[in-house]
């Protein structure tokens, strides 16, 4: 299906952009060493605009229903850059007039039926440097997990598993926040609005300051344990 | 389409075949944390202000089986209205850490040797004794804390004070709010902020003083933030040294050279004048004019000395002080445009909009920090933008009890809960509710804090006590005073829940309740007073500090003056301590009354709270049938002060060329001997770091994550630098947060105070880098 007019059009491009900013760590090689600090930390403006731009009825509203089974159907390991599930139109150049349109603000998409992810890293505009597009197939559908049999050459590449949801460190209290803050420094664009992941959306992202609550935890291996020296 | 948890599982186990590609799927898994075997699952949730800040969060302490198992915000406390910040939520986590000290310990052919508490403190009470006599009663003191609870040093000032005649008390918020109390006597007569956090809620504006409230009081912040969302007239202001969450979250990030904040205030209140700005009904009714003495000094050397010689002045003389601030002048001072500067004048002169001025450590860390939180006051005072909602100059706490217990109970060498130790009439009624003679109340103040462990060096102080505080990471200039305490005769006693440097260096440790493991008070930064009941068992012999206190009181022979029974030694104590503030400008709750309610805030008068002092339809001890009545000072006329700009007692040279800023970050409190055994906490900020500017680390050729060597006149330090961190500090200062005690940062910093609040500024003296 062709898109029918530029609007619509814009919102086929990428709509896996806005899904990156859910990933959950970085690559291999980023952890919480002792000796290293968090980084991108520096980015907290991204929240507080975003907090303060986005209209309440958008931090308020329920998710679509988008999981995160579709979300890491469409990753590679967590934390990398999400392929996009969407037909696009092969003159599309990937660049943010196309792209943001609808991943900046996110939206509803009548095409799809669905609400647009919005990307957390909207400064970067050159979408495909990072995200893959489909051209060969003439569908709507998320499309499978390449397999090894559509491969050129089969390989053996395995990856970690994602974090866990719920690690919660007491019954009720805030969870950390479990991926690195690089390019994803803006939580509101990916936990709040329809186009959230349904498991991750928040219901409270109007109380300002997200990480007042939640602390930056990047954890796939168990925690450590303070101890003097 | 909404997936409730189970769905979700289903539905993850049909796509399960999706997993062979290196099992990607995200389990879901709530079972993370340690469970209680055989737990009956009934929480019973019980009220507590929280363990940390100085905002005084309402929580709510989950318990089963007793042992406290979560946390949530008390949605009937006004505080925070159901939110707290991740210190809070993770709080009772800290009561559990396992190498909580349960038993007491004593230095013995110099090992640390466990012992039953009782001839722990029995060796306490003796060695006290001994020190005494032979050495005279003022070779004894007492350190405790603005994390004290109020029982804790109401009975240290009645046995230090009342019994044993030493006006050594001192506590840590003599590091941390000791100028906001100077500021406020001489202001206003009388302590502690006339607005509450409601000013929150009808401020326009919002100016922060060097205070990242983002990550020090972010319940509060993000109070803020939620008000700038939903009204349209709402602006955020950050006036600091160092670019912080604060000010990304600012509408308008203002930076200013350290010190020069002095400068800017001025220039503020020129503007305000020259603009024709002055609300003169308010000052022709309600303001006084006065200036001190100038060129003040910075108490580096053992033994110094100030005496404050105020001098009444006019509007005129005030005008022509002024002068030397212009925006212009100060530009070249402060590294703040003059138009900032005006911008800022204009704000505080716009009679339409409610401006509320923010600050905390950064105002009262400070070598001039009387001066600078009086200058704040005067630009307030000047447009009469004061003691209304919304319009409100804030002093923040940085402690959870930095005001009950040691500005309300007055556990400094000079105070009294009611008053001074030099004023007669305080010593009296002091003498006859603590039933001593009043002979027993020396009239003399000793050693603030600072003076006090350079006393315990020198060998004037031979024995001292220190509760709930770990001085030996948070001391300025800390090499000095570790070596102090070290020597051979000096007798060291530490109260504490977890071991520390300061137990380190300690000859008897007392293992202490922590927290909802006793009953006590806190009194949080908009005067309210905060009740909590004994929720768990302190674990092992650990006592609350209270009752250590009055264990060894009474080995000491006062029996009579600590005869409470150890059932409602609490109820007894606070109803006591509460006769020292009767009347409508201080009157407290009563015990029932706090018991019952999430915190009540003082003047507590004919069962109603006082929101806003000095404003007659909110406060009823306002008696002069004016709109505002500054009862605090006997003219009834709070006063503008005169206060140059004076440098810090250290700035960078061509040898020492960086400024070195020290503080916190959200997820440690203080030194971080309970955060640091939050597992979520520890993870999130493991180690200390030093911030640099970018560019200051491209000229050092150093990487985010590599080591810098950061050295003082004092000592030396290295630690792994961070450039791209929440915070960015201006070209030519580092910032370092203090909780790590593997990176003892005060073994760099200065120790100069404030003359007349004795506050040591943690917040500048000079440094050099290297690149290791």
């Amino acid at each position: 299906m062709k898109p029918h007019n530029p609007q619509s059009r814009r919102a086929w491009c990428a709509a896996a952009l806005g899904v990156a900013g859910f990933c959950v760590l970085a690559g291999p090689g980023f952890s919480a060493d002792a000796e290293t600090v968090p980084s991108f930390d520096n980015q907290a403006q991204k929240i507080f605009s975003a907090l303060q731009d986005t209209p309440n009825a958008n931090l308020q509203a329920g998710s679509w229903g988008r999981n995160l089974n579709e979300y890491y159907k469409l990753r590679q390991y967590p934390g990398s850059p999400p392929r996009i599930p969407h037909n696009v139109d092969p003159a599309f150049n990937g660049d943010e007039t196309n792209c943001l349109s609808c991943h900046e603000q996110g939206g509803y998409s009548p095409e799809h039926q669905k609400f647009a992810p919005v990307t957390p890293h909207p400064e970067n505009t050159l979408c495909y440097q990072c995200h893959t597009k489909e051209t060969t197939q003439e569908t709507t559908q998320v499309t499978p997990q390449v397999t090894a049999k559509e491969s050129f050459v089969a390989n053996d590449w395995k990856s970690i598993e994602p974090p866990k949801l719920g690690r919660s460190a007491l019954g009720g209290s805030p969870p950390p926040v479990p991926h690195t803050l690089q390019m994803r420094e803006n939580c509101v664009a990916c936990h709040t609005g329809p186009g959230a992941v349904v498991e991750i959306r928040v219901s409270h992202a109007e109380r300002g300051d997200c990480r007042q609550c939640h602390a930056t935890v990047i954890q796939t291996a168990p925690l450590k344990t303070f101890s003097r020296e | 389409m909404k997936l409730d948890r189970r769905q979700f599982i289903k539905q993850a186990a049909i796509s399960s075949a999706f997993a062979t590609a290196g099992a990607l799927f995200p389990g879901v898994s709530f079972g993370e944390w340690n469970s209680l075997a055989n737990n009956s699952g009934v929480i019973s949730w019980q009220k507590t202000p929280c363990r940390f800040c100085g905002t005084g969060c309402g929580v709510l302490v989950g318990v089963t089986d007793g042992r406290a198992v979560a946390v949530k915000g008390d949605p009937s406390c006004s505080v925070n209205k159901g939110l707290c910040c991740m210190k809070g939520y993770h709080s009772v986590q800290a009561l559990y850490g396992e190498d909580r000290l349960t038993t007491a310990k004593v230095r013995k052919n110099g090992k640390m040797v466990e012992v039953p508490i009782k001839e722990a403190l029995d060796l306490v009470a003796s060695k006290l004794q001994e020190t005494r006599e032979k050495q005279g009663k003022d070779a004894i003191a007492m350190y405790g804390s603005g994390q004290w609870t109020i029982p804790d040093g109401y009975v240290a000032s009645k046995l230090f004070k009342g019994c044993l005649s030493t006006n050594n008390v001192e506590a840590n918020a003599r590091l941390c709010m000791s100028s906001a109390v100077t500021g406020f006597i001489s202001s206003f007569g009388i302590d502690e902020p006339m607005g509450c956090y409601e000013d929150i809620d009808h401020a326009n504006v919002f100016i922060t003083w060097g205070n990242n409230m983002a990550e020090m009081h972010p319940v509060l912040f993000s109070r803020m933030l939620a008000n700038r969302k939903q009204r349209t007239n709402v602006k955020i202001i950050d006036f600091a040294t160092r670019h912080t969450r604060t000010s990304l979250a600012a509408d308008r990030s203002i930076l200013f050279h350290p010190q020069t904040d002095l400068a800017v205030a001025n220039a503020i209140c020129y503007e305000i004048i020259n603009n024709g700005w002055v609300n003169w009904n308010f000052v022709n009714e309600h303001v006084s004019f006065k200036k001190g003495k100038t060129n003040i000094g910075y108490g580096t050397e053992d033994h110094f000395s100030f005496t404050e010689k105020e001098e009444s002045i006019n509007f005129d003389a005030f005008k022509e002080f002024l002068e030397d601030y212009t925006p212009e002048k100060v530009e070249k001072v402060s590294g703040v445009p003059a138009k900032d500067i005006k911008y800022l004048a204009a704000l505080y002169g716009d009679p339409e909009i409610k401006v509320t001025s923010f600050w905390c450590m950064g105002m009262n860390q400070h070598t001039r920090g009387t001066w600078i939180n009086n200058l704040v006051y005067n630009i307030h005072l000047l447009v009469g933008k004061i003691s209304t909602p919304g319009n409100s100059p804030f002093s923040l706490t940085g402690q959870p009890s930095a005001c009950g217990t040691v500005r309300e109970v007055g556990t400094l060498t000079h105070r009294l809960p009611h008053g001074v130790v030099m004023n007669d009439k305080h010593r009296q009624m002091a003498a006859e509710i603590w039933d001593v003679p009043v002979t027993n109340i020396d009239p003399k103040p000793t050693d603030h804090t600072v003076a006090m462990f350079r006393s315990l060096d020198r060998g004037d102080i031979k024995f001292m006590w220190i509760q709930v505080t770990n001085p030996m990471v948070t001391m300025p200039n800390l090499k000095r005073y570790r070596d102090g305490a070290l020597k051979d005769d000096r007798f060291l006693v530490v109260s504490d829940v977890y071991p520390t440097p300061t137990t380190d260096v300690a000859d008897v440790i007392l293992p202490a309740a922590m927290w909802i493991e006793q009953e006590g008070m806190y009194g949080n930064s908009e005067r309210r007073t905060q009740h909590f009941e004994q929720i768990v068992d302190p674990p092992g012999e650990a006592m609350s500090d209270t009752w250590q206190i009055i264990e060894v009181a009474r080995r000491l022979g006062f029996e009579k003056q600590f005869s409470w029974s150890k059932d409602n030694y609490i109820e007894k104590i606070w109803e006591e301590y509460r006769r020292f503030h009767a009347g409508p400008k201080h009157e407290m709750a009563p015990y029932k009354v706090l018991q019952k309610r999430s915190g009540v805030q003082w003047p507590f008068v004919n069962g109603k709270e006082t929101r806003w002092r000095f404003n007659p339809k909110y406060d009823p001890a306002c008696t002069n049938g004016k709109d505002f009545d500054f009862y605090g000072k006997k003219d009834h006329r709070a006063c503008i002060w005169a206060r140059p700009y004076e440098p810090a007692a250290e700035s960078p040279d061509k040898e020492y060329n960086f400024w070195l800023n020290t503080g916190r970050v959200i997820e440690h409190w203080h030194t971080g001997s309970m955060t640091r055994r939050v597992p979520v906490l520890h993870n999130a900020v493991p180690s200390a770091y030093v911030e640099l500017h970018p560019e200051d680390a491209a000229e050092l050729g150093v990487l985010d994550g590599e080591k810098v060597k950061i050295i003082s006149r004092r000592g030396e330090i290295i630690m792994p630098a961070q450039v791209k961190g929440r915070g960015v500090p201006a070209r030519g200062m580092v910032f370092v947060p203090f909780f790590d005690e593997s990176y003892l940062i005060n073994e760099v910093t200065l120790d100069a105070y404030c003359p007349i609040s004795k506050q040591p500024d943690y917040k500048k003296c000079a440094v050099k880098l290297e690149k290791v």
